[in-house]
């Protein structure tokens, strides 16, 4: 397939702002190339120079081989055709009659829609499933209905440049997926297709290209699956996102986390925990700045997965088996870096109990060891008591029981 | 199917309305209807010299320029409400009734006398140089954003009115003159008044009714207007040029009358018409109608004393536009 779409170092400026700068990157028929960014990223800005609303400050632009500067109005849009992000309102026509004119920049001023324009509209309305609308009033449709009313207008156009600014928003997920279909069913047709969209998983499940664009730059362009890794779009909007593969279209699927905080380092912690009695303590420490270690757990405990996919440092067992020696010798070497060891209201067994031999040795040797006051609750304790005297044991070696971690590193004397 | 043929038929339908209202009208004077004088319209031979004089030099001149200055000021009405994408817009939005009102205060006043058509000269190049003072004020860069028009409009219009005010207490025995000139009328209609809006009809039908499709694009919005191909500023700029001419032809003759412009281009709305194909011409027919049957009604209810035909549209008009909104907005 060859290039439809060229743009070699498209600027863009409002009133001395630029909202765009130097964008090179190129669309081939039938391609899907999906703009991504977070909110004033200058997208729209790009769509409204590719669809000639706007003359770009710097650089050129080339639909079908041609300067697009030397295009006149009507030639562009016989190109290129556009979809809003907003749908008019209040449009007392027909779907019919909003359809039709996309046949606008085909027909004369004196012109008559003739056969092929009726049969051109026909088949727009017939490929986004709009037909049995075709008499109903535009106002009168629902927001699905009508975008996909607007999207019919656009094909009228036959163009073979097709540009949408989030087609998706405000759609529920069955009629995001219907537009998502249609649009697939352009590209095989030949269609160079570039949209935005908001939601990145919708980029990363469909399209063929991403552009990533932040702050009126290009951060990236090239293919989904090269493109689009997490810490590109941890880059592009500032937050942490797991990236795993979605089950059917084997393609990167995106899970914003949180924000990436700046703030201080506030310390390390250690944590003691097990069974899912970690989880909450992992979001609620990260989030107040601090960075997590965590052991010993078995593999495939919920606090294990957890870590895992939070980035957290953790000293694994095998599953359901107990704690070696050799194992616990590394938890004490990661514990060692902790400014704070933190035991969390955990079942205790014969498999776990090591973890509160680790903690009596860390608190030996003058470490900070907090136990949560619920931790010391017998019903956590399996072990006949012996969970308890460790326990008992910490605190006489100088142990801390706390209430809850925010109050304790919120008080001043921390 | 039904509406398809619908309006295949009301075309000629209205038509027929409109010929049939002209044939009517020319018959009503002196306070009462003579078929005699309809009939006179086609075998003029048996008239008098001055019952000649009476039926075709001043009542059908009077009633066809009715029609004529209704028509313009509807079509104006529709062709500007399709460029401001408001229905709330006239066609006196760009100031066009204060400057045409002024021109005629400052000819009365000053006395100047350039002929018979000094007033209507007067009020028709003011009309033109409010309209053209708008447009100054309302561009911003290359374009006309809508709503910075809109307020240069009324801007115009208030400060030419106030001058009009002043012109009016000032006027001491021409304040009779200027009184019924802004109240709108066609006391002294004569085929050169006919003349004198005819040919801006002529031109500004056709070529209003040939922007009808870039109308229609307004409706969706001038972004989606301008991805269609429509040279949004461009076709503005012909759109209020071609309308300004129209009413300002139409107010140079006539004075103000209010309610046609904004109000007809409603009821054809109302009737379902959206497409400025049909929406534009309907306009012009409907609104011709409407004045001729105003100023049949203005010259023959209180004989023989004539009323402004403005407050005839005012008083009858406005009420129907009620009754047809709330029938509206129980069905609609």
């Amino acid at each position: 397939m060859k290039e439809y779409l060229q743009a070699k170092d498209l600027s863009f400026s409002y009133s001395k702002r630029k909202v765009l700068d130097k964008l090179t990157f190129s669309v081939k028929e039938g391609e899907l190339v999906g703009v991504a960014g977070p909110n004033g990223a200058g997208k729209s800005t790009l769509l409204h120079l590719l669809a000639g609303l706007i003359t770009p400050g710097g650089g050129e632009i080339i639909i079908g081989g041609k300067e697009a500067r030397f295009l006149s109005r009507r030639m562009w849009s016989k190109k290129v055709a556009v979809v809003f992000q907003e749908v008019p309102q209040n449009l007392d026509l027909t779907s019919q009659e909003v359809v039709t004119m996309g046949r606008f920049p085909h027909l004369g001023r004196w012109q008559r829609e003739r056969e092929v324009d009726e049969e051109k509209v026909f088949w727009a309305m017939k490929i986004t499933s709009t037909t049995v609308f075709s008499d109903r009033l535009f106002s009168e449709l629902s927001g699905g209905e009508k975008q996909r009313v607007m999207i019919a207008r656009a094909l009228a156009q036959e163009p073979e440049l097709l540009l949408l600014d989030e087609p998706t928003s405000h759609l529920d997920v069955l009629h995001q997926l219907e537009i998502m279909d249609i649009l697939l069913d352009l590209r095989a047709g030949g269609v160079a297709i570039v949209s935005v969209f908001h939601d990145l998983n919708l980029v990363s499940q469909f399209c063929d290209k991403a552009l990533l664009l932040k702050e009126g730059r290009m951060l990236s362009f090239g293919r989904v699956e090269e493109v689009m890794r997490a810490e590109e779009v941890e880059k592009l909007f500032g937050v942490e996102f797991l990236e795993t593969t979605h089950p059917f279209s084997l393609r990167p699927f995106f899970m914003p986390l949180r924000k990436i905080k700046n703030e201080t380092h506030r310390g390390r912690i250690h944590l003691i925990c097990g069974g899912g009695s970690g989880s909450p303590l992992m979001r609620e420490l990260l989030e107040a700045g601090f960075s997590l270690s965590l052991g010993v757990v078995n593999q495939l405990d919920s606090d294990e997965e957890l870590a895992r996919k939070l980035g957290i440092p953790v000293v694994q067992e095998k599953p359901f088996s107990p704690f070696s020696p050799s194992t616990m010798e590394e938890a004490y070497r990661l514990a060692q870096k902790a400014d704070f060891i933190v035991i969390a209201p955990t079942y205790w067994g014969r498999g776990n109990l090591p973890n509160l031999d680790l903690a009596e040795r860390l608190v030996r040797e003058n470490k900070v060891v907090l136990i949560l006051k619920e931790a010391l609750d017998s019903r956590f304790d399996y072990t006949e008591g012996e969970a308890h005297k460790k326990l008992e044991r910490i605190i006489e070696e100088g142990g801390e029981v706390i209430e809850d971690l925010s109050t304790y590193f919120s008080s001043p004397s921390s | 199917m039904s509406i398809k043929n619908k309006k295949r038929l009301i075309y000629p339908g209205l038509l027929i309305l409109v010929l049939g209202s002209i044939f009517l009208a020319q018959g009503f004077g002196g306070g009462r209807y003579q078929i005699s004088d309809s009939l006179s319209l086609f075998s003029s031979s048996t008239l008098s010299p001055s019952e000649r004089i009476i039926l075709f030099e001043i009542r059908l001149p009077r009633v066809i320029l009715s029609f004529l200055v209704g028509g313009s000021l509807s079509l104006g009405g529709a062709a500007l409400q399709g460029v401001f994408q408001n229905p709330l817009v006239d066609p006196y939005v760009l100031g066009i009734s204060s400057g045409a009102a002024l021109g005629a205060v400052i000819a009365i006043l000053s006395g100047v006398y350039l002929g018979f058509f000094t007033i209507p000269l007067f009020a028709f190049s003011m009309a033109l140089f409010s309209a053209f003072l708008v447009f100054h004020l309302g561009k911003v860069g290359k374009k006309f954003p809508l709503e910075v028009l809109l307020l240069a409009g009324i801007g115009v219009g208030f400060f030419f009115s106030a001058l009009v005010s002043l012109g009016m207490f000032l006027a001491g025995e021409d304040l009779h003159q200027l009184i019924f000139w802004t109240m709108g009328g066609f006391w002294n209609s004569s085929w050169r008044e006919v003349k004198m809006v005819l040919p801006f009809l002529i031109v500004g039908l056709p070529v209003l009714v040939s922007f009808s499709r870039e109308l229609n694009a307004f409706l969706l919005g001038e972004k989606v207007a301008e991805s269609l191909g429509v040279e949004v500023e461009k076709v503005k700029k012909w759109l209020l040029l071609v309308v300004s001419l129209l009413v300002a032809s139409a107010v140079a003759v006539s004075g103000v009358i209010g309610f046609v412009g904004l109000v007809v281009p409603h009821l054809v709305r109302l009737l379902g018409i959206r497409d400025h194909r049909h929406l534009l011409p309907f306009s012009f027919l409907l609104g011709g109608g409407v004045l001729l049957w105003a100023d049949t009604l203005a010259r023959t209810i209180l004989n023989p004393v004539e009323l402004p035909v403005g407050i005839i549209t005012n008083l009858l008009g406005v009420p129907f536009f009620i009754y047809l909104l709330q029938k509206r907005k129980k069905n609609p």
